[in-house]
């Protein structure tokens, strides 16, 4: 009985606590969601504003029109795209995480500042420096370079894959000082102890890695690393500004699917039309995470 | 030769070889920024000219003198800093003792809960525009500050939770068992003990909270409609968005003048994100 | 803990010490009548004359001009709100449609008796009208021009077709410098060469004219000119090359003249090569640039907009806006005008402007720059058969025309 009671008012008192937090995000993020669930069955757009009515499943026959050959394409490509990133961003993370850790580095808060620059700037700002100051063929400097070393210029983000590994280099640029942040967060909380004994029993610096270091971080950096996950399954801005900016397209032909919605359905003021296109990378979205089991995991 | 030299001689070697891999590093990494304040500061090229370099031939702060005499940069910047507070403050505010509970109390629901707003974090803010905007304007909150803190709130009140149930998870229970022992209440045992020890997450929190807040232009762009009312993101995207007036010299420099506030608060907070667990002898 | 809350406590106090500094009567002023708010996204230059004009309203009715740099998206999510739209915007005629189909803009004629309006050159009015009503108020209209550096081509040296022009370029085009250079995958720019062939991105009648034989052609014909031109294509690069005598000559809108004499070129201004293979001279498309009023300040403000759209009717201000920024002015008056006459910039828009085509005004236009961008980019970038993008293009722009509706 009295067990009872308690369960009940740890209950009372947990969703007390995360009232606040709960109710904003039902308000602010839920509800526009469903929202955006209802202006999709209707027909408001440019033409319909206040006086749209409601049409059914019509915009979603439309939208699945569109979701072609080039959807699945797109698809793929911010699949690969979230994994390449994802790995490389971690692997250099670890790395220069560990180096910032070394014993004895009498820089490393200066290092540690200086590495961070690129996460104070805003991200537009960034991807327009990067795309007229480094990859521009004509002036960008990488190309000044190539020409000091009597290369012929390059055109970095004209190609498909020149222009996915372009990206990608910003992209990490942006991200790494976030993951390094957290990872050297995450090492400085291992217990040196552990080492001490490690090296004793003569572990070399990769043995020491793979069966102390990592396992200890892994809880610790997981959520973050979820959440950079789908912060990269749904970066618009660099794929976008480097390549896909209306007016300065550069020919390379890679899509995220959500450059690849803007594309095809918010530039036809058409709401419902592109309402139905949100709901239905909503749903891809619930379909990815379950595949990939991108569940909390539980540590306790 | 004892063995102990050797291996001094080796560390010292290897942090030789570690100082300069990162010095390089450092000055790789800031080529794009060091560029930009070279074109900010040069007084005769433009952004684009076609031969650079790093030190400007010919010094002006010109470019920093239109940036702040021609531009609402002041009041861009007071808009900022009060949505960057607010929001800061209102995320933090509720999101902690969100993240407390996920973290240290299982009631039915709470994995749900969490799936969903994982999920829900996925889902870019940008597809339900439409829909938000239509949610706002009958309150009369478009073009308000108010308008645009709610959508920023939301939109890292998921973040906020997640990242910081995460951390909370991986300090032990025990300690608090032991003051819930001595008779804490459990908002002495947040305020006392749990918020002390996640101090790091809290302040990368706060950062990244910050930082979005900062950068976001689209909502900033969108919601506000006077040039008055314009973030720093929003009025610097301005700067170079329409094709005849975009002077890149200036945005070179303007640009500058929007990161340096976040570098402040960087140093400022790199202390609290930087102090791990160990420090507080809990780990283990 | 103390620090975080400390450097956040410190952010606060300097936002409340700046809000000193602003004074924040902004909100009141939208339902005060005699206060009307102006976007624009103009150049400095042509505000200044705006702003110097409508102050003579002073105090009667006071304008607040507001450079609103994304001011047509902008106009889409909040024009039916008159707490946060604007009372009147300064932009060009290719939005009306959009907005009148929206029913967020009054016709002109609402306020301004249409005997009135005749004042205006025809090309003007036409591109103001909308399904029979005038929606713009004309100011000035802009349309590409053929710019040359007279540093390396000499008045003789213009190529008067587009023959002569290719051979220029082929002469020139080496070592870090282009004989000519132009957005050349950007369609406001490619549309006077596929206007040149007789082709269209869209018709009146809001058909997309992508794949029709003439457009085909019109884009291999130009392919040749894209491959002696660099591979960046936006705005920066090309007029930068231009700028920085990197390119002899370059097709661009009359914005640019400030800024290349600025940098103290001796720029030369002449009409638009003749397609060999048609007779016609590449025909860009005009912008025709003006005020439109919003709905509900037509409804709600109408005297104080009367007397602006009267203020701004007067010649003296086509007159002005060409001296100071090029602008060929709408008003027939300005051009007996000598200080509007001897203008040369001005006076070769005109000639232009005789061939040049109207920028559609429909909403379906809307679309047609994305598509038409992919297909440029398609054929001159990446390499893809001309004809078969041409289709694909012509496809997706009808459907995407469909699903607008």
């Amino acid at each position: 009985m009295d067990n009872k009671k308690k369960k009940w008012t740890e209950v009372v008192f947990s969703y007390l606590w995360s009232a606040p937090s709960l109710i904003l995000i039902l308000l602010i993020v839920i509800f526009p969601i469903l929202y955006t669930g209802y202006i999709s069955l209707t027909n408001m757009n440019v033409y319909h504003w206040n006086n749209y009515r409601i049409i059914g499943l019509e915009n979603y026959k439309n939208a699945l029109l569109v979701l072609d050959n080039g959807f699945l394409t797109a698809l793929l490509l911010t699949v690969l795209w979230t994994i390449v990133n994802m790995v490389l961003q971690l692997v250099i993370a670890f790395l220069l995480a560990s180096v910032l850790n070394l014993k004895g580095l009498r820089l490393r808060n200066i290092y540690r500042t200086l590495l961070i620059f690129p996460w104070a700037m805003p991200g537009y700002v960034s991807i327009l420096l990067w795309k007229t100051g480094m990859f521009n063929s004509q002036f960008g400097l990488l190309n000044q370079w190539m020409a000091k070393l009597g290369l012929e210029p390059v055109r970095w983000l004209g190609g498909d894959v020149s222009a996915f590994l372009s990206c990608t280099v910003v992209n990490l640029w942006l991200a790494l000082p976030f993951m390094i942040t957290i990872i050297d967060g995450a090492l400085q909380s291992v217990d040196k102890s552990y080492y001490e004994s490690a090296l004793l029993d003569g572990a070399g610096w990769i043995k020491r890695n793979f069966y102390i270091t990592i396992p200890l971080i892994k809880p610790i950096i997981a959520p973050s690393v979820i959440i950079t996950t789908f912060t990269t399954f749904k970066q618009f801005d660099v794929i976008y500004l480097l390549t896909q900016q209306v007016g300065a397209k550069t020919g390379a032909n890679i899509h995220t699917i959500l450059t690849y919605a803007y594309e095809k359905a918010f530039i036809t003021n058409n709401y419902g039309y592109s309402s139905a296109i949100s709901i239905i990378i909503f749903i891809i979205l619930i379909a990815f995470s379950a595949v990939t089991n991108m569940k909390p995991k539980e540590e306790r | 030769m004892s063995g102990s030299s050797r291996r001094k001689r080796k560390e010292r070697a290897g942090l030789l070889a570690a100082n300069v891999f990162l010095i390089l590093l450092c000055f790789v990494v800031l080529i794009p920024v060091l560029y930009a304040v070279s074109v900010s500061l040069n007084a005769e090229n433009s952004l684009l000219s076609s031969n650079f370099s790093f030190i400007p031939k010919k010094f002006t702060w010109n470019n920093y003198r239109a940036v702040f005499l021609e531009e609402p940069v002041l009041r861009w910047l007071k808009n900022s800093l009060i949505l960057a507070v607010a929001t800061v403050f209102i995320s933090l505010g509720t999101g902690i003792p969100a993240a407390y509970v996920f973290s240290r109390k299982n009631f039915p629901g709470r994995k749900v809960i969490l799936q969903l707003l994982i999920l829900l974090y996925a889902f870019p803010s940008l597809l339900s525009m439409t829909a938000l905007y239509r949610l706002l304007t009958p309150m009369g909150l478009l073009n308000t500050r108010t308008g645009l803190i709610i959508v920023y709130t939301g939109t890292m009140a998921v973040f906020a939770l997640w990242n910081m149930k995460g951390y909370f998870d991986t300090i032990p229970v025990e300690i608090e068992e032991a003051a819930r022992m001595d008779g804490a209440s459990n908002i002495q045992l947040v305020t006392r003990i749990v918020l002390p020890l996640a101090k790091p997450t809290i302040a990368v929190t706060a950062m990244m909270v910050l930082i979005y807040v900062w950068n976001e232009y689209i909502f900033a762009i969108n919601f506000m409609t006077g040039s008055d009312t314009y973030t720093l993101a929003a009025g610097l995207y301005s700067l170079q968005a329409t094709e005849m007036s975009g002077s890149w010299p200036i945005f070179a420099a303007a640009s500058m003048v929007v990161s340096i506030p976040i570098l402040l608060v960087f140093f400022a907070l790199q202390k609290n994100m930087q102090t791990g667990l160990t420090s507080g002898g809990v780990k283990g | 803990m103390k620090k975080i809350l400390a450097v956040l406590l410190c952010m606060g106090l300097t936002a409340g010490m700046l809000s000193g500094c602003g004074k924040s009567g902004q909100q009141d002023s939208k339902t005060d009548a005699a206060t009307i708010t102006i976007w624009h996204d103009k150049e400095d230059e042509v505000a200044q004359v705006l702003q110097e004009e409508l102050e003579k309203l002073e105090p009667e009715v006071h304008v607040v001009l507001e450079k609103k740099s994304d001011l047509t998206e902008a106009l889409k999510v909040v024009g039916n709100d008159p707490n946060a739209a604007p009372d009147m915007y300064f932009f060009a005629h290719d939005k009306i449609g959009v907005y009148a189909e929206m029913g967020i803009l009054a016709p002109i004629t609402d306020i301004i008796p249409e005997e009135e309006l005749n004042r205006y050159m025809d090309m003007t009015l036409e591109a103001a009208t909308y399904k029979g009503e005038i929606y713009q108020l004309p100011i000035y209209y802009e349309t590409l021009l053929f710019l040359y550096n007279r540093l390396y081509m000499s008045e003789e040296d213009v190529p008067k077709t587009t023959e002569e022009l290719y051979a220029y370029m082929q002469e020139k085009t080496k070592g870090g410098h282009y004989g000519f250079v132009e957005q050349h995958s950007t369609p406001y720019y490619a549309a006077g060469w596929i206007h040149g062939f007789g082709g269209y991105l869209i018709n009146e009648d809001g058909e997309p004219g992508l794949n029709s034989p003439e457009t085909i052609q019109a884009l291999e014909y130009h392919k040749k000119f894209v491959d002696l031109m660099p591979g960046e294509t936006e705005y920066a690069t090309v007029n930068t090359l231009f700028n920085e005598g990197k390119a002899h000559a370059t097709i661009a809108g009359p914005w640019l003249i400030p800024t290349v004499k600025a940098s103290g070129m001796d720029v030369g201004v002449a009409s638009m090569p003749v397609i060999d293979e048609t007779g016609a001279p590449v025909s860009p498309y005009t912008g025709v640039q003006g005020i439109q009023v919003l709905k509900y300040a037509a409804e709600n403000k109408s005297e104080a907009v009367e007397k602006i759209l009267r203020q701004l009717m007067e010649p003296d201000i086509g007159v002005k806006l060409a001296q100071a920024s090029g602008c060929a002015p709408a008003n027939e008056a300005c051009y007996e005008m000598e200080a509007v006459t001897g203008d040369e910039v001005v006076m070769a828009m005109k000639e232009t402007a005789e061939n040049a085509v109207p920028m559609p005004n429909i909403p379906e236009m809307d679309v047609m720059w994305t598509v038409a961008g992919n297909l440029l980019t398609d054929v001159n970038m990446s390499g893809k058969d001309v004809t078969e993008s041409a289709n694909e293009a012509q496809k997706e722009a009808e459907q995407l025309i469909e699903s607008m509706k």
